[in-house]
């Protein structure tokens, strides 16, 4: 079998539409890093993240005949990834709700330990302290460096939403920082 | 505490990548290749569309111009009724030797938006070889120019690898699908 490690997205795709399905390991190597960050910092564990990443994956192999080119791999591989950790994270939400009468939007904000250090807090912690939605809108933007247009086509959110979901992140984060800052 | 700082902080911490399961892509492969053994992946390859296809007939070499009526030309079938050949029409036969011929294809699937087709004629490249949709059937064909012998095809449905039921499947090393079209030499 030999592997397409430096062709472009768009071959190794073109190939595995063909019947060679062994090149699907090539795009999973190439984009597994960074869907890692993405859905670790967005969902807060491994284990979850594991989950999230390996449905993802596979689900977009079932849809890649609905992959178009006018779209990058990367951010339709990305929206797929974002679409099962908002599942997770539903479907923890649910979990959790069957065992406590917490407000769930509260429980966003509790946040872990915050390690103290240096003057930085702990990324983790400082994530946690977001909400899912800041959370989400920082981890796209910061993690993988998108624009503002492309979270809006990920995320299904206007640029506006998502801008104003950064700024309050910010805003959050300052007071945080301000916090650990002052210790 | 400026936002510059902030974002400085956010983009180095949230770029670093986070510890790799050194297993991740093999689980992950292990998922895709029974989704393909099942078959419960929709439109992929790997599943044999419930679709007619046919070799209804081969036509006149290339540069000479007509293609042979279609429809009193059928595919030649074996002893259990499956295609393995096309007629050549009787006409046409004596001026083929050492030529291409003309070799329709039909492929029914009134749902597709894209067919083509691939094969070791045209380095099995999609983009080279599109069907074209008749508006009053919804049945999709195209002519091939061919040598005779025994070529390896398969259809392109929207993306997607296809072979169609009624005809054999084969696979090659590299795991690619695929069928093969006889093309009988011409009878002189």
């Amino acid at each position: 079998m030999r592997y397409m490690e430096d062709a472009s997205d768009h071959a190794i795709i073109q190939r595995i539409l063909s019947g060679d399905v062994e090149q699907y390991a090539c795009l999973v190597d190439r984009h597994y890093d960074r869907c890692a960050r993405i859905a670790v910092r967005m969902l807060g564990n491994r284990e979850d993240a594991e989950d999230a990443i390996q449905d993802a994956f596979v689900r977009a192999f079932r849809a890649l005949d609905g992959y178009e080119d006018r779209e990058r791999f990367q951010a339709w591989l990305t929206r797929i990834l974002v679409n099962q950790c908002r599942t997770v994270l539903a479907r923890t939400r649910r979990r959790e709700s069957l065992f406590t009468d917490h407000d769930l939007r509260a429980l966003d904000r509790v946040a872990a330990p915050i390690e103290l250090g240096d003057s930085w807090p702990d990324l983790d912690g400082a994530l946690a302290s977001l909400s899912a939605e800041q959370r989400e809108a920082v981890v796209l933007r910061y993690a993988d460096d998108l624009t503002y247009e492309e979270m809006a086509r990920i995320t299904g959110t206007g640029t506006s939403a998502l801008k104003m979901r950064v700024q309050r992140a910010f805003a959050r984060l300052r007071i945080l920082l301000g916090e650990v800052q002052h210790v | 505490m400026s936002d510059v700082e902030i974002e400085r902080w956010l983009s180095d911490a949230l770029r670093r990548n986070v510890t790799r399961d050194p297993h991740a892509t093999a689980r992950i492969m292990r998922r895709v290749r029974a989704e393909v053994t099942s078959g419960s992946t929709p439109r992929t390859p790997w599943r044999r569309f419930d679709v007619r296809h046919s070799i209804i007939g081969l036509a006149l070499a290339a540069g000479i111009g007509s293609i042979t009526t279609v429809s009193n030309l059928g595919p030649r079938a074996d002893a259990r009724g499956r295609s393995t050949s096309a007629v050549i029409g009787d006409s046409v036969a004596s001026t083929l030797r050492d030529t291409l011929r003309l070799v329709r294809l039909l492929f029914d699937d009134p749902g597709a938006r894209r067919v083509a087709v691939v094969g070791d004629f045209n380095r099995w490249d999609a983009s080279t070889t599109a069907l074209v949709r008749d508006e009053g059937t919804h049945r999709w064909s195209a002519t091939l120019a061919l040598r005779d012998g025994v070529h390896r095809y398969a259809f392109v449905v929207d993306g997607v690898r296809t072979i169609p039921l009624s005809v054999e499947p084969h696979q090659a090393d590299d795991g690619l699908v695929y069928s093969l079209l006889h093309v009988a030499p011409a009878s002189n």
